[in-house]
């Protein structure tokens, strides 16, 4: 079976002033489609900027990323958006919500930039599911960190997307509500065979995926 | 729901958003009201010559359509020459006095007999007709400004003027005086600035202009028909400069708030742009979001400056009631584009900035 992701020596170079940052130097990474992947390591290993680049919001220096069958390196940002648009899902560890639109809006949102339009059997199911009926209507500084999260969850997944993206998902979130968001993406995973790939510094949080790969100096140092 | 979060955003920064409506509002106002004053004086002078009865008016060469500003008076024995043309009914000479001393004020110094002759007769609301060499008549609109009434002593070109009777407004100035008092007055003996021509029939108006060129070759003699056609804000010398350059002041104010006020918002919002495109939403949308945004306070900011326009209109009325301002759906239209176009210019450049932000960087915008 083709893998969903399929990255071969990747490279990425930011360019700081006259200076060359290398982030990533040369990534090698196949992850199956349903696979949920914990990516860990220290902090600027290159883990954001390797879920930056599979999420195609910004492009690799050198190296193939093929992801769903699509060469990221041969499409211009424009593909990529549309591509983002329909085959990824971003949680990250701020929430990123929109602060002026309630929870509702924030979910919708996702679906009018995708512009299928409104889906109530999977809005009714991803906000069942997730928890969040109560909330709806409340804007993000009236919910909790892991409500906000679950939102952001919902607003993911809301779409249908290839492969959920998450971004340091439990970074801002007690034990508790840390907990809560782990299994509502193990149940994601489990119950949809949702690809993802999550990155964290948490060992408890990487525990919960299947499959954990260490990053050091831009580099997987073990699989 | 891209209106939803637009309308959200407006109502997110109440103070930005109000400032933003007002400067299309004043930009629209500032149209209407500086068009509307030119138009109404122009249009309010020609009504007021049409309203003396004329049908031909006969000037010096190269004299003003605006009687205020012609300075070069004509022998008055021209009078009796004109009134040997045939189909002439009546001719009456006047001489204009540029008064600007509180106010600006062209009185007429006219011959009573013959200016009656011509237009009929005034209406008088109070009083009479001059008696004295220092009599003068005043319009009611004047009368009211200036709650002026018959008795009372106004002083005009260094003189003191018993005000004799209050009449109908509509008939060329809104004050008189005896033609002799203005000749002597501006050192012009046996001279006039204009002679008012009455055709025995209006239909005759051609015929007897031709004859007047004739006669006067080097004159100008124009139908009232044709001097009401002539008077627009264009004809006017100066007036349409002075028109566009208070337009693109008006249009440059919205424009720099507009542009201002949304490329606050944009770095206020990176982060949020940095979502939006987290989202996958394109280039276009985002411009179009923010355009929408824009689009949105200008059409407010239309309806308020309409609004203010009115306003400033009745206020206008109210203390100046010799003024007259016209507000006509053409330019009302006009300035709603101009307050469009100025809008989506000025948003249009944040609006680009927005599209072109590297998502990565935006989302990590604190």
């Amino acid at each position: 079976m083709e893998p969903i992701i399929a990255t071969q020596n990747l490279k990425k170079v930011y360019r700081l002033g006259k200076v060359d940052v290398p982030a990533l130097r040369g990534v090698d990474l196949v992850v199956q489609e349903g696979e949920f992947l914990a990516v860990v390591g220290p902090s600027g290993c290159g883990k954001s900027t390797l879920l930056h680049i599979l999420g195609g919001l910004t492009g690799p220096t050198s190296g193939s990323v093929l992801v769903d069958g699509n060469d990221f390196c041969t499409m211009t940002d424009g593909d990529r958006t549309r591509f983002r648009r329909h085959k990824i899902g971003f949680v990250f560890q701020r929430f990123n919500l929109l602060p002026t639109l309630t929870a509702r809006q924030n979910i919708h949102i996702a679906q009018d930039i995708q512009g299928n339009g409104f889906n109530p059997h999977r809005f009714d199911m991803v906000v069942d599911m997730l928890g969040i009926r109560e909330k709806l209507n409340h804007k993000p500084f009236a919910m909790s960190g892991g409500e906000q999260q679950r939102v952001a969850i919902a607003r993911a997944v809301i779409c249908e997307p290839k492969i959920l993206l998450a971004d340091e998902p439990t970074g801002n979130l007690d034990t508790e509500n840390s907990q809560i968001v782990l299994n509502m993406m193990r149940m994601l995973n489990r119950s949809f065979r949702q690809t993802i790939l999550m990155i964290t510094h948490n060992p408890e949080a990487a525990a919960v995926s299947d499959r954990v790969v260490r990053m050091r100096d831009g580099r997987v140092v073990s699989d | 729901m891209i209106n939803r979060m637009i309308l959200q955003n407006i109502f997110h920064r109440p103070i930005r958003t109000a400032v933003s409506i007002l400067a299309v509002a004043i930009e629209v106002g500032m149209v209407l009201l500086v068009v509307g004053l030119t138009s109404g004086l122009v249009h309010d002078t020609a009504k007021r010559v049409e309203g003396v009865g004329a049908d031909i008016l006969v000037q010096p060469p190269g004299a003003s359509l605006f009687f205020g500003l012609s300075q070069a008076p004509m022998p008055i024995k021209i009078g009796d020459r004109l009134a040997e043309i045939p189909r002439v009914l009546a001719v009456s000479p006047a001489l204009f006095q540029f008064h600007s001393s509180g106010g600006l004020n062209i009185i007429y110094g006219i011959d009573l007999d013959s200016f009656d002759k011509v237009g009929g007769g005034f209406v008088y609301h109070s009083g009479g007709p001059f008696e004295q060499p220092f009599d003068i008549l005043v319009d009611d609109w004047y009368a009211k400004a200036n709650q002026v009434k018959v008795g009372r002593t106004l002083t005009f070109l260094n003189h003191d003027f018993r005000v004799t009777g209050i009449v109908e407004h509509g008939k060329g100035s809104r004050l008189f005086i005896p033609l002799k008092t203005a000749q002597d007055l501006a050192n012009a003996q046996d001279r006039a600035s204009i002679f008012f021509v009455k055709c025995s029939d209006p239909a005759y108006t051609d015929q007897v202009v031709e004859g007047i060129h004739k006669l006067l070759p080097r004159y100008q003699v124009l139908s009232v028909r044709e001097y009401m056609s002539m008077m627009t804000s264009n004809n006017l010398p100066f007036l349409p400069a002075f028109i566009n350059v208070m337009i693109g002041v008006a249009v440059v104010i919205g424009f720099l708030v507009i542009f201002l006020s949304m490329y606050t918002t944009i770095t206020e919002r990176t982060r949020e742009i940095g979502i939006l495109k987290s989202l996958g939403a394109s280039k276009t949308y985002i411009v179009e979001a923010i355009l929408r945004e824009a689009s949105l306070m200008a059409l407010i900011g239309i309806l308020s400056g309409y609004a203010g326009t009115l306003i400033t209109r009745k206020l206008i009325l109210k203390s100046f009631p010799t003024l007259s301002v016209d507000l006509t759906f053409e330019w009302a239209l006009w300035a709603a584009l101009l307050a469009i176009a100025g809008t989506l210019i000025g948003a249009f450049y944040p609006a680009l900035r927005a599209a072109q932000l590297d998502p990565v960087d935006a989302l990590a915008y604190e």
